[in-house]
């Protein structure tokens, strides 16, 4: 039961959790998505989703700022 | 019959338990030591209280009347520390401690014993603080901030001072450790994550805020100490140091803190707000999720507070950018709440009242952060009486605010009794009036250009200044009103339903009676 729920959440696609984090950066969420995101996301795809897009977003505000004053 | 057998046991414990002071100094039990975060943190309230009534007595007029500038610097500086260290962070892990266990379905917190010893350090922190006023030199006087040189320079107040907060940082790491061992393990069947209650959701996410920032605040307190005594020169310049470089720690674990002391807020209105509008929380996943987020951005906008320091204007824009982005996730919040009022069958009892005077205040709070997030604004207006107010929107009519909804939501459950619905509602209205007028006002002074932590100003202040103080006065002595109504309620009140609050959805109101047992959940509840 429990390796079949597992088997069954390690189908989730690297666009799955993009979309996951990135709505969770805005801090909004479709139920239906969410319910789906609840089914087939691992904990610590999330987590490490979370990291990558924490640094990503560090990145992106350095590089508009960048772009801004050169 | 285990449920049967689950009551013999409770007995048992109810009949063995020391009583008097050994209780109390022995309890491992959550609810023991819940009350004692509360009791601990709402006499530290009085204490910074009572220091801020000795800062605004001395600014009811210009001129220098009650406090020698020295002893005025030290009382803002203890102010600040007490009621960030002893007062608002105590009580929300006061309310972990009752709430999280009920509200999960454990039987108690997963460390008991070291429950026990992070409360217990507490009084000792608050005693070295308190007794620091009495050494010679007195007590610290750098700002609640302690920037070097200042705190280099000061005498034995800062020492202590510095093993406060050494021994506060302790305290708060092991209930961290506890409250996140807590919920991540000893959650009834049934009930996964995104079910939990968005109190303990909220909890969870600002436990690990805290263990990721404390170890920070304990370094640089550190270095500070080895500055002071053994000849290293990490934020002195003559040295080789850099006192910035203070900044910039204290700054890495100062802005998490700040949402540490608002994110269990959220939590209590979250609870609130959707029991009194007999309505589901609306968009429960957006709030788990803008949570995570608050703190995740939490720690990337540190050096907002230092615009004036000196940074490249690359760092400027940098952190302008990154602080003014947090208002986003925090604004779907304030949707959030609003769409669950939005047609729900609202009844203004007192716990809703300071729920949505919470939501007003804060967003004022929320706005004037924002404003002192643009860098030329926060040129003009950063060491001056706007940001005061700005963070006293946030902290006191947004923590303590929040503070009180809970206090009063939750109080039938703990003590068995309903404290009186009109004092409470005086002490609403009241704390609403005075608040206002010692904190609204504070906007003109900053933008006039008063500094902040001066005990004289110019006399084109003094009119404010005398409203702000009148106010601050009528704030403290409405908060002896609510001393007043907690002890009536735990001994005269009248005896509360079994679930005073017909909107209310979560295990501690469905599946426990009024009041809580010694002993809850022993048998666990299955959530469906």
């Amino acid at each position: 039961m429990i390796l079949d729920k597992k088997d069954k959440k390690s189908d989730a696609t690297l666009l799955q959790i993009t979309k996951a984090v990135l709505s969770a950066f805005m801090g909004i969420r479709r139920k239906s998505d969410h319910e789906s995101d609840a089914a087939m996301l691992k904990p610590a795809q999330v987590i490490i989703g979370g990291l990558i897009g924490g640094a990503l977003f560090v990145i992106s505000v350095w590089l508009l700022v960048k772009l801004i004053v050169s | 019959m285990a449920a049967v057998h689950g009551d013999a046991h409770g007995h048992g414990h109810d009949d063995h338990h020391p009583t008097g002071i050994m209780r109390w100094i022995t309890t491992t039990n959550h609810k023991d030591i819940g009350s004692m975060y509360l009791w601990f943190s709402l006499a530290m309230f009085f204490v910074g209280g009572t220091l801020a009534m000795g800062i605004r007595a001395e600014l009811y007029q210009p001129g220098i009347q009650i406090l020698e500038p020295e002893l005025f610097n030290q009382f803002t500086t203890l102010h600040g520390l007490i009621m960030v260290f002893g007062a608002i962070m105590p009580a929300f892990v006061g309310f972990a401690n009752w709430q999280i266990p009920m509200m999960i379905g454990a039987p108690d917190m997963a460390f008991a014993r070291m429950n026990n010893w992070s409360f217990w350090l507490l009084p000792v922190a608050a005693s070295l603080l308190v007794v620091s006023f009495f050494v010679p030199g007195g007590a610290a006087a750098g700002g609640w901030t302690f920037y070097p040189p200042l705190s280099t320079q000061g005498g034995l107040g800062v020492d202590m001072m510095i093993f406060a907060v050494h021994i506060l940082g302790a305290s708060s790491i092991m209930g961290s450790i506890n409250i996140i061992t807590t919920i991540l393990n000893m959650r009834a069947p049934g009930m996964t994550l995104m079910k939990m209650p968005l109190f303990v959701w909220t909890w969870l996410i600002t436990a690990y805020l805290l263990v990721l920032v404390m170890p920070v605040l304990a370094g640089v307190v550190t270095m500070l100490l080895t500055d002071r005594h053994f000849g290293t020169s990490f934020f002195n310049a003559a040295g080789g140091g850099d006192p910035v470089l203070f900044q910039h720690i204290f700054w890495f674990f100062g802005h998490p803190e700040v949402y540490i002391m608002i994110l269990p807020s959220f939590g209590i209105v979250s609870e609130v707000i959707p029991t009194f509008s007999r309505k589901p929380l609306f968009g429960y996943s957006s709030m788990v999720y803008a949570t995570a987020s608050i703190a995740i951005l939490s720690c990337v906008v540190w050096a907002h507070h230092m615009f004036t320091a000196g940074m490249p204007v690359v760092g400027q824009l940098f952190f302008m950018y990154a602080t003014m982005l947090i208002a986003v996730p925090t604004g779907v919040k304030v949707f959030n709440w609003t769409a669950t009022m939005w047609r729900g069958s609202m009844t203004f009892e007192t716990p809703m009242l300071f729920a949505i005077g919470f939501i007003f205040l804060f967003v004022i709070g929320g706005f004037s952060g924002v404003i002192c997030a643009i860098v030329p604004i926060d040129i003009q207006v950063q060491d001056t009486y706007y940001v005061i107010a700005h963070f006293h929107y946030v902290l006191v009519s947004g923590s303590l605010f929040a503070l009180f909804a809970g206090a009063y939501y939750w109080l039938p459950k703990w003590t068995g009794n309903m404290y009186n619905e009109t004092l409470g509602k005086w002490h609403f209205w009241l704390s609403m009036f005075f608040f206002n007028l010692t904190f609204f006002v504070q906007h003109f002074l900053g933008l006039a250009g008063m500094p902040r932590r001066i005990p004289d100003y110019a006399l084109q202040f003094a009119d404010f200044n005398k409203i702000s103080s009148l106010g601050a006065f009528g704030f403290g002595l409405t908060q002896v009103l609510f001393v007043y109504i907690v002890i009536n309620c735990i001994r005269s009140g009248e005896k509360s339903p079994e679930k005073p609050w017909d909107g209310a959805t979560t295990l501690e109101w469905t599946h426990l009676p009024t009041p809580a047992p010694y002993h809850s959940f022993e048998t666990p509840p299955v959530v469906k």
